[in-house]
């Protein structure tokens, strides 16, 4: 990881002077997790893919303001999630993303098993979406709560207070039968 | 210690201190609730790790974009060496031309007639001959590179299948013998 970590930092210094070569390297190496990061935020294959393209060139057009390479994977996801939303607000008025529904066709990324990825989805879908994006910040991308408030540009109190309530509703929603009807009981 | 809900997650999503872990592990050894809470919240992620990430319908280029070709001025400042053997090899070209119009030409070679038609004959019936074995020689090579694929993938899917069963099974068993314990525990009482 420290070993990974190192080269990241090289490649950034090298494509912060220009090496095009350095930065295809960066996006190959983070465009999978960027595009699953916006895949789950936008829940659209297609408009995932084209944020993800925007995301990586407005990143290289940028990339010399990035003064820390060390904080290169926490800038990244700022420049994504800013892309994902500037979209979901200018298709809001008439497609409204809350009721979105949940684009999990086939070939949707190898859910073991069905049952339970169906019912993950449900419940993430039940989330708001600063709650849902918490849960994928901290479950699927595994950031610490201070890169997270970076992120997503708010308090360390608030990412938390977000990523609490998420993990208690999922709990709820995706206890074993017996359990739920225990707890609602 | 008194371990809130809060930080027992931050325990579970790795958010604490070493000595802040060894408070909860002893908390989680005393306290049989604080255990079922640590148990549900384990459920809860193991089901979230059961949606896989997706692999991308197609890769991000960044090569082929015009956004990233040089202008034609750096593609000039940067050809120096190119533009210096072109030089080298038009001069080469000019002392060539200059010396060959020099010389007398000599009388054309007479020339045997060529036969376009038998030529063409002959490149069919080759390419005729050659096909049928290239086509064969490919298609088991397709054959052999898709099998391999096929099992690797199959193998993969069983392995990820078998992986995640038995962590839901696990899951499943805990919370089975947690109901069985807290039935014994009532009847006892």
């Amino acid at each position: 990881m420290i070993f990974r970590e190192v080269e990241d930092r090289d490649l950034i210094l090298k494509a912060q002077k220009g090496s095009v070569d350095a930065y295809n390297l960066l996006v190959s190496r983070w465009e999978k997790r960027v595009y699953n990061y916006i895949l789950k935020l936008v829940r659209n294959r297609e408009d995932a893919l084209d944020l993800c393209q925007d995301a990586f060139l407005k990143a290289y057009q940028n990339l010399k303001k990035l003064e820390d390479p060390a904080r290169f994977s926490g800038w990244l996801f700022r420049i994504a999630h800013n892309e994902a939303y500037s979209m979901l607000r200018r298709r809001k008025p008439e497609d409204d993303i809350d009721t979105a529904p949940v684009d999990i066709g086939p070939g949707g990324g190898g859910m073991l098993p069905v049952e339970t990825a169906l019912a993950v989805e449900a419940a993430m879908t039940r989330l708001s979406p600063e709650q849902r994006e918490a849960v994928i910040l901290k479950v699927y991308q595994g950031f610490k709560f201070e890169e997270m408030a970076e992120i997503l540009d708010c308090p360390l109190s608030t990412v938390k207070s977000r990523l609490y309530t998420a993990m208690d509703l999922l709990k709820t929603a995706l206890a074993p039968n017996g359990v739920r009807n225990e707890s609602n009981a | 210690m008194k371990v809130t809900p809060d930080q027992l997650k931050d325990y579970v999503f790795g958010e604490l201190s070493a000595a802040e872990r060894r408070e909860v592990e002893a908390a989680l050894h005393a306290d049989p609730t604080l255990r079922d809470e640590y148990a549900r919240l384990q459920v809860t992620q193991t089901a979230l790790f059961s949606v896989r990430e997706e692999e991308m319908p197609r890769r991000i280029a960044f090569v082929s974009d015009p956004v990233f070709e040089p202008k034609w001025w750096q593609r000039w400042l940067s050809a120096g060496p190119q533009l210096g053997f072109a030089s080298a090899a038009l001069v080469a070209a000019a002392i060539v031309f200059h010396a060959v119009h020099q010389q007398p030409v000599p009388a054309p070679a007479p020339v045997a007639q060529f036969d376009q038609a038998a030529f063409e004959r002959r490149i069919a019936e080759g390419v005729a001959r050659a096909l049928p074995a290239a086509l064969e020689q490919a298609e088991a090579r397709h054959k052999t590179q898709l099998a391999s694929v096929m099992q690797e993938a199959e193998s993969k899917y069983q392995r990820i299948r078998r992986e995640e069963a038995r962590a839901m099974e696990a899951a499943y068993n805990y919370e089975q013998e947690k109901k069985k314990v807290d039935y014994l525990r009532s009847v006892m009482q």
